[in-house]
């Protein structure tokens, strides 16, 4: 049980972005889909620290990411 | 390594891990900035891959950028010491060699000078990437000597203030009245000088920073590099936050380094005219390739 990035694909594919990927400690975890237009996040590679919130809500005010609880697969 | 060397053979590609396969069909080997640099992360497959590093951690996000500016991945070889860093540097899929505490310096002094022997025909990129602790304190002669002696190769040091790996000690290159683990009352003294030490030693190119700009941290790993294949020892002073140590919340650690920027990591350069000459003409080359990109581009559409 612990917060994971998620993004809200309607949302993002709005914008021509991806900032959000560009300031994430991790690599090749939030990852951005030409085709779509929007980015993904690999749950399972996901630390949780919000980082990509700061860059989407704090300096973009687009709001596309959120951090939500996820629960381990049985 | 070399690009030949990366490539698998087609037979026993399907026998090959999955990762390693899709490191050589969508990783940065033989591409240019344009198609897997720092511009487009998130759109490739990067040759860091899953650290142990902290969530969050700025140090890991600068090692990141890093591997993604390499100008020549396949040819470079990176060396470190003890200390967070290393935790993720040995996960890319570039050499790493790991020595005794605060000899990387040291090692790679014979490590550049075998290779313009063995490989006199072209550029092998070595380059050290330690803490401020591998860096200046329990590496500080072999760092320095490096630089007198006009060793080729980048020194990259990534400045968290304390010794984040053992716990939170205090460093040389802690601030004044930090308060840390073997500084309950406040650090008494100042942060050492590191850009003004590498001035006097002969380094040839100089930065310090803070990682916020993207391009502009892209650009100068990259200036860093391509100086040193030339003229002589080149340093990146860079400001990678240790967030457990410093209480910063996981997701203030980007507001942070913006705010260092305008306080202790206050953008400062230095080059030597040769060094200039150097920087100048690579960049106009590399300008005039990606003019010339475009055009073709523009007639194929047209």
């Amino acid at each position: 049980m612990y917060y994971v990035a998620k993004v809200n694909a309607d949302m993002c594919a709005e914008y021509k972005c991806n900032t959000c990927t560009l300031y994430c400690p991790e690599a090749n975890t939030l990852m951005f889909d030409k085709v779509g237009n929007t980015s993904w996040v690999d749950e399972d590679r996901c630390k949780g620290c919000a980082l990509c919130v700061y860059v989407c809500t704090d300096m973009l005010s687009r709001n596309c990411i959120t951090m939500e609880m996820v629960h381990g697969k049985e | 390594m070399s690009l030949k060397y990366v490539t698998p053979v087609a037979m026993f590609k399907k026998y090959l891990p999955k990762d390693y396969v899709e490191l050589v069909d969508f990783g940065p080997f033989g591409k240019t900035q344009d198609e897997a640099g720092p511009g487009n992360m998130g759109q490739f497959k990067e040759l860091m891959e899953e650290h142990p590093m902290c969530s969050g951690c700025w140090m890991a996000y600068y090692i990141r950028l890093i591997f993604a500016s390499l100008p020549c991945p396949e040819e470079t070889v990176t060396l470190g010491t003890a200390g967070c860093g290393r935790l993720a540097i040995s996960q890319a899929a570039v050499p790493f060699i790991y020595g005794n505490y605060g000899d990387q310096n040291a090692m790679a002094s014979g490590l550049s000078r075998a290779f313009r022997l063995r490989f006199p025909d072209k550029h092998k990129d070595v380059i050290t990437i330690a803490g401020d602790g591998g860096t200046m304190d329990i590496g500080f002669s072999m760092t320095m000597h490096s630089w007198i002696r006009g060793e080729r190769f980048t020194t990259i040091m990534l400045d968290n203030e304390v010794y984040g790996n053992t716990g939170g000690q205090e460093s040389g290159m802690s601030p004044k009245g930090a308060v840390l683990k073997m500084a309950p009352g406040g650090k008494q003294f100042d942060k050492m000088p590191a850009t003004a030490l590498a001035k006097a030693a002969g380094c040839v190119y100089i930065v310090k920073m803070s990682p916020t700009n993207i391009k502009k941290a892209a650009k100068i790993i990259r200036r860093a590099i391509f100086v040193a294949r030339e003229v002589g020892p080149t340093f990146i002073h860079a400001y990678t936050s240790c967030n457990i140590e410093y209480s910063i919340p996981t997701e203030e650690v980007f507001a942070d380094a913006r705010a260092q920027e305008k306080d202790r990591f206050q953008f400062e350069e230095y080059m030597t005219d040769a060094a200039k000459e150097v920087i100048d003409r690579i960049e106009a080359e590399e300008k005039a390739a990606h003019r010339a990109k475009k055009g073709v581009v523009a007639e194929e559409v047209n």
